[in-house]
């Protein structure tokens, strides 16, 4: 470990110092395991206090961002039913068009079944002629046949 | 941002004022035709109606109303049933509102029969047609209901 941290040393001090050739010079992974080992080094080395302090911090730092994470799933929850009612709106305008255009249609036909049965045009063409329907004579012919 | 039960309510109310204006529309035209002389019929209906050709601009707007209503339904029928229509319709236009109005009742009553009886009663009226004048002319003065003078105007 410790020379490794040298090693580590060296090359930050190569950073500082341009007289260093170009291939002693530092990567960003070099410098991030030489953060790591100096971290590593001095946490053998915390009291008690601040390994305290540090844990706290890190609780606190984890239930912000659960926080954080369940802020965002809601949202979306608001985006999806949003969606939903966006949708149900959309359907809503399509079964009231479709209701509405089924009463027309059920209105057209009743009307025109009405006329098969009520038109003139029917009358006129019926078994009977019109003059069978209107005359009073038939009708009490009719009965006087009956008793 | 409008709410669900206004835009429902909107979109209701658009889609009645859509039918009613139809509705409108539809009877003013209706009402036009009514008032249409003979020259300016179309050719189907003039086709139709040409039975009633030399009286059509005498006819009463109901009048005229209830011949186009026949011209209108006139191509739903086969030819045999169009050719009992222009047979009829000399007759049928020479009868009184009141005489048309009890045929129509009878009409309905007819519709509703079984077709045996519907056979029956045409055996009858035939029977009834072999009748004189003279008889049929008296069976009518005994009618209960016989029509008065002022039914037929």
């Amino acid at each position: 470990m410790l020379n490794t941290n040298e090693n580590h040393k060296n090359k930050m001090n190569a950073e500082v110092d341009p007289s260093f050739s170009v291939e002693n010079q530092l990567s960003d992974a070099d410098v991030a395991h030489y953060v790591v080992d100096l971290l590593d080094d001095h946490a053998q080395h915390l009291t008690a206090v601040t390994a305290k302090r540090l844990l706290v911090a890190r609780n606190l730092a984890v239930s912000r961002l659960a926080d954080s994470q369940a802020v965002q799933s809601s949202g979306h929850t608001l985006v999806w039913f949003g969606g939903q009612l966006e949708r149900h709106r959309t359907m809503s305008t399509a079964i009231t068009l479709g209701a509405i255009l089924l009463a027309f249609y059920a209105a057209q036909q009743f009307g025109l079944n009405a006329n098969l049965e009520e038109g003139d045009a029917f009358l006129l063409a019926s078994d009977l002629p019109p003059e069978a329907y209107a005359d009073k004579g038939f009708d009490t012919w009719l009965v006087s046949k009956s008793d | 941002m409008v709410s669900f039960k206004k835009r429902l309510k909107l979109n209701s109310l658009i889609y009645l004022g859509l039918l009613l204006s139809g509705l409108f529309f539809n009877n003013l035209a209706l009402a036009e035709d009514v008032n249409l002389t003979w020259v300016q019929l179309s050719n189907e209906q003039r086709q139709v109606l040409n039975t009633l050709a030399s009286e059509w601009d005498t006819l009463r707007p109901w009048q005229r109303e209830k011949m186009l209503d026949i011209a209108r339904d006139y191509p739903k029928m086969n030819p045999s049933k169009q050719e009992l229509v222009q047979k009829r319709l000399g007759n049928w236009s020479r009868m009184t509102p009141y005489e048309r109005e009890n045929a129509r009742k009878k009409h309905q009553q007819f519709q509703s029969l079984s077709a045996e009886k519907k056979n029956e009663l045409r055996k009858k009226w035939m029977e009834y047609r072999g009748l004189s004048e003279v008889e049929r002319a008296k069976l009518r003065g005994e009618s209960p209901d016989t029509y008065t003078d002022a039914d037929l105007n």
